[in-house]
């Protein structure tokens, strides 16, 4: 119940407090999701590569193997947005579209 | 929890503010699962070999990057076509 901190006295939040509430609960979620996303295939992708025979216990090469993975995992996953989201500002700007698209970037390393 | 977030007290206005910050993080949504499907497609196509460093590398980089374009490529040529056997 501490959403608010000790700013609240028991009074109704006010419509501003309601408004960031939902807003900051979303975007929390919308976090999370998008980070047990990346960690599922960052597992999927790394398990692959790293572990092509799995032995009787994990070896320090395969623990490597898994950090370099996943640091190549995330920065190739920026790699890929960052030409994604520029295409399709460029694609959306030669079919005329006023649409701005430039908040939709969120590279993982500012929301991990 | 329940009780603070009661949306049915919020002006007009709010809601309206709302829904479009709702809608921005939808979309924003949208794409980062567009790009977690990039990166799995392309990651198969561009990381075949041993890993053995973190960092990506230029030729990685540049994989990544043709990837990605020439997926967008197909989704419009296919757009295209399925255009053209449409009108025919």
């Amino acid at each position: 119940m501490a959403l608010f901190g000790s700013s609240s006295n028991n009074a109704a939040p006010s419509q501003q407090e309601v408004k960031t509430a939902i807003v900051k609960q979303l975007q929390q979620e919308a976090a999370m999701a998008n980070a047990r996303n990346l960690i599922g295939k960052v597992n999927e992708h790394c398990f692959e590569a790293c572990i092509p025979t799995p032995g009787s216990s994990i070896t320090t090469q395969e623990e490597t193997c898994l950090s370099q993975c996943m640091e190549k995992y995330i920065s190739f996953w920026n790699a890929a947005s960052r030409t994604y989201v520029s295409r399709v500002a460029r694609e959306s700007k030669r079919l005329g579209g006023a649409e701005s698209l430039a908040m939709m970037a969120t590279p993982t390393d500012t929301s991990l | 929890m329940d009780q603070q977030l009661d949306v049915s007290k919020l002006s007009d206005a709010d809601k309206k503010e709302l829904n479009q910050i709702l809608t921005n993080e939808a979309q924003k949504s949208n794409i980062q699962q567009t790009v977690h499907h990039l990166a799995d497609v392309c990651w198969k196509k561009c990381i075949t070999g041993k890993i053995s460093s973190g960092r990506l590398d230029q030729s990685e980089e540049a994989c990544a990057q043709n990837c990605v374009e020439r997926w967008m490529d197909t989704n419009l040529a296919v757009l295209k076509h399925l255009e053209a056997l449409r009108s025919q």
